[in-house]
């Protein structure tokens, strides 16, 4: 293991005690009754045909 | 996977991102709308191979930063209403939610994309950092500082930000005080 992949794992179990510790866990759970909805939400077809209508350029 | 395909797959991400970002449902369809743009225009400059997905998050966050400036120029951003995150209640805790929407809005910017990239999108500090253009400590750093901002004020401390409750609470001891010296606190009000 390098001393970046040490650094990189480090970092990366503070992010998940964080994610874990209770306040952590309410806060994921509210960010994702807050957020989840949008991101499921169907795409504009107007903005879809923006997107074909570069396609077929 | 062709560059539009490409486009079309990270929407709903690019959406979670903007609404992170504008606070209102409206104006993040909006941004949205012009960083597909804006990347549809810059297609040419986009290196296939690299990475589409951090490409394309700099692309709305360069493209906000750029409209914030501009609507800087004509009105003070703290007077739009910071709107709407929450969907109608409908959930048992919805007044909780609608605390963390309001503790949420009250965020900088960037330490709110922060936080919802990693919580909602699962990506690294690593990721993040290259998404949003800055150093991995810097990634880390905003996303930790809105963790425990929003612990803070979720736990009942006053929001340092707030500048009326702020002011509102400094004014409110002031007439205590002045009520238990035993003078008028009418003056107080006017100055």
């Amino acid at each position: 293991m390098t001393a970046g992949d040490k650094r990189k794992s480090s970092v990366n179990d503070i992010k998940a005690e964080e994610q874990d510790s209770p306040f952590g866990i309410w806060l994921s759970r509210g960010l994702h009754q807050l957020f989840d909805d949008v991101a499921n939400e169907p795409i504009p077809d107007e903005l879809l045909r923006l997107i074909e209508e570069d396609r077929n350029k | 996977m062709t560059f539009h395909d490409q486009v079309i797959a990270i929407l709903p991400k690019l959406r979670v991102q903007a609404l992170s970002l504008t606070r209102n449902r409206a104006a993040a369809e909006d941004l949205v709308q012009d960083a597909v743009c804006n990347a549809l225009a810059a297609q040419n400059s986009f290196i296939p191979g690299t990475n589409f997905s951090a490409w394309m998050h700099r692309i709305l966050r360069n493209r906000f930063i750029s409209d914030l400036r501009k609507r800087r120029e004509t009105t003070d951003i703290d007077d739009v209403p910071a709107a709407s995150f929450a969907s109608p209640a409908t959930h048992e805790d919805s007044l909780a939610l609608k605390d963390l929407s309001m503790a949420l809005s009250r965020l900088p910017s960037d330490q709110r994309e922060a936080l919802v990239m990693v919580v909602i999108q699962g990506m690294s500090y690593e990721e993040l950092a290259e998404a949003t253009d800055c150093a991995v400590g810097t990634a880390k750093s905003r996303v930790f500082r809105a963790r425990r901002q929003l612990e803070a004020w979720m736990s009942g401390d006053l929001p340092t930000n707030d500048k009326l409750r702020v002011k509102v609470k400094a004014l409110r001891d002031a007439m205590d005080a002045r009520r238990r010296a035993g003078h008028s606190s009418e003056d107080l009000m006017l100055s």
